[in-house]
Formats: structure tokens, C-alpha cells, sequence
């Protein structure tokens, strides 16, 4: 994945109203009055960040008749976990070279 | 309210004060964590240098802020690089002959106008999610591997 994809994953889930509304999809799809429906907000509120979703890869849209519904795609989303992931063995790498560095230190000093 | 934070709890058989000197001392930060320009002082500004990783958007440069000094007792620094604005704490507890670290990389600053919004994004995603995303996310991780 590019960078420019990757930062708008990142953009895409950094509002709060985006990530309700993923929350909202990971139960089932929907139509978009659905979801304006159960935040109390606008249609074309909804729209609007509907389509930093699609555009984000973290949504899909298909076409049931005349109505259109969105279900989340959260692959996008496992880069998210990828970064905890690097961190926590960046960590834990880092704190047993810790150990290891006291052991030498005190080694040294004794 | 929970944050996405990295903890861990290590013990090691010396005492705080030799611990401290480990997480104080920049020659010693640099054997075991990476080469900066640390001081031990309260407020200071330091980075760490290491390799870029373009897939995270990092340039390869921490940038550091001292923000708690209590000698022997706890450390803490700001961890800004790339899209990432984190605190990363170390606490000490003596125990037995030795002592307790008790390590956190988490604490994310919102308040800081400055930093970037998408960061803010990943920052709030572990609280604001709810189940069934979450569960989604999981599952991605194990059928990943």
C-alpha cells in the first residue's frame, strides 16, 4: 500500500463520526438514510463522509434497486494494528537489550 | 477511557538507581535503544535517530521532549515522529534486590493542536471502536497471522 493510500486509511478513520459509522457497518450493511437515521444527522452529512470511506477502501457500496447500501471492507484497517504490532516488538526488542546492557554495565563495574 | 497504549511490566536484578542511569545516561540509551542527544534534565529537547520506514511515513527522526524527571522514580518523553504524537513513560519500583519497570508507549497527546489529524485517528480508534469493529480488526489479525 503507498503512502498516500496509507494516510488516507489514517485520515479516514481520524473522525469520530467515520469511525461510528464503520462501528455502525461492522454489525450489517446499510442505506445511507439508515445511518443518517441513527446518528440524527443529515443525509448528505452522511454522504459526505460515505465518501471518504469508499474513496479510503474501508467501505463499499452496492446497488440493491434503487437504493444504494454500504457494508465495511476493514482490510485497509489492518495497517493500523501493523503499527501496534512494530511498536510492541520494537519494545520488547529494545527492553531485553536493556538486560543485557545492565548485565555488561555491571559486569564492567564489578 | 482506555487509549491504545503498549505496556509492560519487566523486572531486572539491579537496583533503580543503576536502572536509572541505563534510561538517563545517553551513552547507555544509545547501546541499548538508539543514538540521541538525551539529557537528563527536565524540558529538554532531544531526538532519536534511527531508520526511516517509509510505510509508516517516518522520516527515521523521534523527536523528544523531557516531560517528567524524578530521579530514580520515573521518566517520561515525548515520542513525535512521523504521523505518531506518544508519550513513552518509565517507572521504577524497587523490589527485593532489584527493581520494577513498569514501561508505557501510549499517553497520546490530544490536546496538541499541532499534530496531525490522522494520528489523532488511531489514537481514538481502540476507545472509539466497539465491538463488532474490533472483532472484524481481530480477526484480520489471526487470519493474517
Amino acid at each position: 500500500m503507498s503512502d498516500d493510500a496509507q494516510a488516507e486509511v489514517f485520515g479516514a478513520i481520524a473522525h469520530p463520526m467515520r469511525r461510528r459509522i464503520l462501528d455502525l457497518l461492522a454489525e450489517c450493511e446499510r442505506p445511507v438514510n439508515d445511518i443518517a437515521r441513527h446518528f440524527g444527522v443529515s443525509r448528505p452529512a452522511v454522504s459526505q463522509h460515505l465518501r471518504i470511506l469508499l474513496d479510503a477502501g474501508l467501505v463499499a457500496e452496492t446497488r440493491h434497486g434503487r437504493e444504494r447500501r454500504y457494508r465495511l471492507t476493514p482490510e485497509p484497517l489492518a495497517q493500523v494494528n501493523d503499527w501496534l504490532t512494530h511498536y510492541e516488538r520494537f519494545w520488547d526488542d529494545h527492553l531485553r537489550r536493556l538486560a543485557q546492557h545492565l548485565a555488561t554495565d555491571s559486569e564492567e563495574h564489578s | 477511557m482506555t487509549t491504545t497504549s503498549i505496556t509492560r511490566d519487566v523486572y531486572y536484578p539491579y537496583a533503580p538507581e543503576r536502572v536509572w542511569q541505563a534510561l538517563t545516561n545517553s551513552v547507555a540509551i544509545e547501546k541499548w535503544l538508539m543514538p540521541n542527544d538525551f539529557e537528563p534534565r527536565l524540558g529538554h529537547h532531544f531526538t532519536f535517530r534511527t531508520n526511516p520506514m517509509p510505510a509508516m511515513g517516518f522520516d527515521g527522526i523521534c523527536h523528544c521532549e523531557v516531560t517528567v524527571f524524578e530521579p530514580t522514580t520515573t521518566l517520561a518523553y515525548t515520542w513525535n515522529g512521523g504521523k505518531l504524537r506518544s508519550l513513552v513513560t518509565y517507572h521504577l519500583e524497587p523490589e527485593g534486590e532489584g527493581t520494577r519497570l513498569k514501561f508505557e508507549h501510549g499517553g497520546f497527546d490530544l490536546s496538541d493542536p499541532a499534530q496531525e489529524g490522522a494520528y489523532r485517528g488511531m489514537q481514538g480508534w481502540n476507545q472509539a471502536l466497539d465491538v463488532s469493529l474490533r472483532r472484524e480488526i481481530e480477526a484480520l489479525a489471526t487470519t493474517q497471522g
